[in-house]
């Protein structure tokens, strides 16, 4: 498709991106519950930003660049809206949820543990990413939770661009030659990370049984298997490998080495001074 | 001292120094170059941007970009990531036609009949009001029998 | 009497829109003078207008230098999107170096509507033919730097973009307009960092201010040594409006009470606003640092020429392939 998105509203005041909502509506542990889900969510966004902002100024082209970088700011701002969600759920700051915990803490999935590498492996990654995550948010639009179908609703409009920009890519890189090459040794390395996305969230079957969330992610890993099946076959490209496993993908002994550098990236000022406001 | 010589338009031009004019090439006019250029690449794409709805489309800029698809996306990026355009239009510059022939939009001969300023009728307009009042037509508000 | 259908020229020959250099019937010497009247009496050109060789070559050479700038400006502050210490910071100052890279597309595209490709250009930037502005040849040490740069770096340049906006060379003067019009946020966001810096910790406040100590010589080099106006070329040409000195002048004036009102202090003994000459006074810059610099001799030049050499080479295949122009049937690498 090469239609631009269309914006439903010309001018917006600037309004709170997060309706502010009454504890209160939620029981402990389903607050609980929903917290440790939107938990994964915004660590998801967050190191997916970081990683693509990694491209800013020496991507492939100028024009690119600038639109590469779009991607990975509306992923930090994706991130900022969870945090802060999550921060109304249990009090505190997001700012401190974001930065201030230690690198085993964090709850993102192991398809982000990778590091950028070449261009062609941070399209593949982000378009594993993109279309597993539009799964997420699908199931996630209609919960009974208003704030967070709200939430879910805005940011599947900004994600539409997107999965505009990666389909064009992977399109590109796919039809032959070297692109087409690189591009395979990325999935095939990537592949069984594909589904971590799809991680068992700690009492899930509350969130289901509530309404907040409409099927276990296991069901949405599949859901997402066969959607990639499909998008490989259309492009020509092969199957890279069995089906990735989805329950465990947050699970790690420890933060990976990469994520570990990542980390002591942005955590770097603000350890410098607890508290510090900057 | 340079002699002081004097252009066609009667400006003062020294012979030498870092604002005489250059001589003329051997090799012909290099600066005719510059009328012909296209620009050094191929793949440009011209874009036109509305600021808001009922607003004119404007000429914002242009990208480079190897197709229509791509050309879209960074067309956005570039002229309204900001939410500062409501409608975009992307189009290769190879399809945009320029007009600057001043003999077809310039044309020097009186037009002002073509024009609103070509219609100056105070000094009739005076006389006719005045011819009007003595005469006692035209009271200015008087009805008719 | 006036034959009263005779169809009178109402303008006169000099009086018509169309400029007296696009007349091919002059001669090229005829046709360079009223280039000059045109461009002197405040007047445009446009890319596909005929115009002296001297003045696209210098056009050319002035818009180049900017936009090599903008590209390798985007390096210092790059790091730093990685550890900006909170979420808002992080949005803000990617979206800041976003705009760099947008502005040196912007420039790009201009110098290659004159004629040279832009392979050409990011080959002549690496291999130190073409230069960039000195200050993006000094090392980012801390945040200090983050907010020092975002705000006194961003202002030093835009009182120059300002004045370009006025620049004869309509596509650069347009541009300029849109540049200046997204830089005015990136100099608040500077200002916003280095405040709040300065209402937080001891600590903070020292990071501020060792920051501006390095900084200060930089920034005061930025505009470069004083230049005799009836010999400056690009002065001649319209292609900018205002002296290097002038143009320090007017940052000084606006930006030196801003930044003592903070509680910063500059390291400069000899600066002083001298009201009987109604100048500012301070120590002569140091302009052999800033030659030594500018030859690609700084602290970080070579690093980051070398740095964006790589990462030029490492994504060459992408041009070569997915990003060449559908014309193009050998490798543009």
């Amino acid at each position: 498709m090469t239609a631009i998105p269309e914006r439903r509203s010309t001018r917006q005041l600037a309004q709170p991106d997060l309706p502010s909502f009454d504890i209160g509506d939620l029981d402990p542990p389903t607050r609980e519950a929903l917290s440790s889900l939107v938990l994964t969510m915004a660590d998801d966004e967050f190191v997916l930003g970081f990683w693509d902002s990694e491209w800013t100024g020496i991507a492939p082209m100028l024009e690119e660049d600038v639109a590469f970088s779009s991607l990975a700011q509306d992923e930090i701002g994706h991130a900022r809206l969870l945090y802060e969600m999550i921060a109304q759920l249990h009090g505190g700051k997001a700012d401190d949820l974001a930065f201030g915990r230690t690198a085993d803490e964090y709850r993102h999935c192991r398809l982000l543990d990778h590091p950028r590498r070449d261009w062609a492996f941070s399209v593949a990654r982000r378009w594993l990413y993109d279309t597993a995550d539009a799964v997420r948010l699908t199931a996630l639009r209609r919960s009974t939770f208003a704030p967070l179908a709200q939430i879910v609703e805005k940011i599947r409009r900004e994600e539409t661009y997107h999965l505009m920009h990666m389909d064009v890519w992977m399109r590109r890189l796919a039809a032959g030659g070297e692109p087409r090459e690189r591009l395979e040794e990325a999935l095939t390395s990537l592949w069984p990370d594909a589904l971590s996305v799809f991680a068992t969230v700690p009492e899930e079957t509350r969130l289901i049984d509530e309404g907040i969330l409409a099927a276990p992610m296991s069901e949405l890993a599949g859901r997402q298997h066969e959607r990639l099946l499909t998008t490989l076959a259309s492009l020509g490209l092969s199957v890279p490998g069995p089906r990735p496993s989805s329950d465990d993908g947050r699970d790690r002994a420890e933060a990976s080495e990469s994520f570990r550098w990542l980390w002591s990236e942005f955590t770097m000022v603000h350890r410098l001074e607890e508290g510090a406001t900057w | 001292m340079s002699q002081e010589r004097t252009g066609p338009l009667g400006q003062p031009v020294p012979a030498s120094g870092p604002t005489a004019k250059p001589a003329p090439s051997p090799e012909g006019r290099h600066d005719d170059a510059a009328r012909l250029g296209e620009g050094a690449e191929p793949d440009v794409w011209e874009v036109f941007r509305q600021e808001k709805d009922g607003d004119p489309m404007r000429h914002a800029g242009n990208v480079r970009a190897p197709d229509r698809e791509l050309a879209t996306h960074y067309a956005r990026e570039l002229y309204a990531r900001r939410q500062e355009s409501v409608r975009l239009w992307v189009v290769s510059r190879g399809d945009i036609i320029d007009l600057s022939d001043p003999d077809l939009l310039q044309p020097p001969l009186d037009r002002t009949f073509k024009k609103p300023g070509g219609y100056v009728m105070r000094d009739k307009l005076d006389a006719a009001r005045k011819r009007a009042a003595e005469a006692g037509e035209g009271d200015g508000g008087g009805a008719p029998e | 009497m006036t034959d009263p259908f005779a169809l009178e020229p109402v303008l006169q020959p000099d009086e018509r829109a169309r400029p007296l250099f696009h007349d091919p019937e002059l001669t090229h010497e005829e046709r360079y003078d009223a280039f000059v009247e045109h461009v002197q009496a405040g007047h445009k050109v446009e890319a596909r207008d005929w115009m002296p060789d001297e003045y696209r070559q210098s056009v050319l050479r002035f818009v180049e230098m900017h936009a090599n700038s903008e590209l390798m400006g985007v390096l210092p502050e790059r790091e730093w999107i990685m550890r900006a210490p909170n979420l808002k910071r992080k949005l803000a100052l990617t979206a800041k170096v976003q705009d760099e890279v947008g502005h040196a597309q912007l420039l790009y595209r201009v110098a290659e509507d004159l004629g040279k490709p832009r392979e050409q250009m990011i080959e002549d930037l690496l291999d130190g033919k073409t230069k960039f502005h000195n200050v993006f040849h000094y090392p980012t040490r801390s945040w200090g730097d983050v907010g020092i740069i975002a705000w006194l770096v961003d202002a030093a340049a835009i009182v120059a973009q300002q004045a370009l906006r006025e620049s004869s060379y309509g596509p650069y003067s347009r541009t300029m307009k849109k540049i200046c019009w997204e830089e005015s946020v990136h100099i608040m966001h500077g200002r916003d960092v280095v405040v709040t810096m300065m209402n937080g910790t001891p600590t903070q406040r020292e990071m501020v201010q060792e920051a501006l100590d390095r900084w200060w010589g930089p920034l005061m080099q930025m505009h470069g040594p004083r230049s005799d106006r009836a010999k400056d070329r690009d002065l001649f040409w319209h292609i900018k409006a205002k002296t290097s000195e002038e143009l320090r002048q007017e940052f000084l004036t606006i930006y030196v009470p801003r930044i003592l009102e903070l509680g910063l202090t500059l390291p400069d003994p000899e600066l002083r606003f001298d009201e009987a000459a109604a100048e500012w006074r301070y120590s002569e810059p140091d302009w052999n640092e800033l030659r030594t610099v500018v030859t690609n001799h700084g602290p970080m030049s070579q690093q980051r020429l070398d740095f964006r050499r790589e990462n030029h080479d490492l994504t060459a295949w992408v041009r070569a392939t997915v990003l060449a122009p559908p014309a193009a049937t050998t490798a543009v690498a």
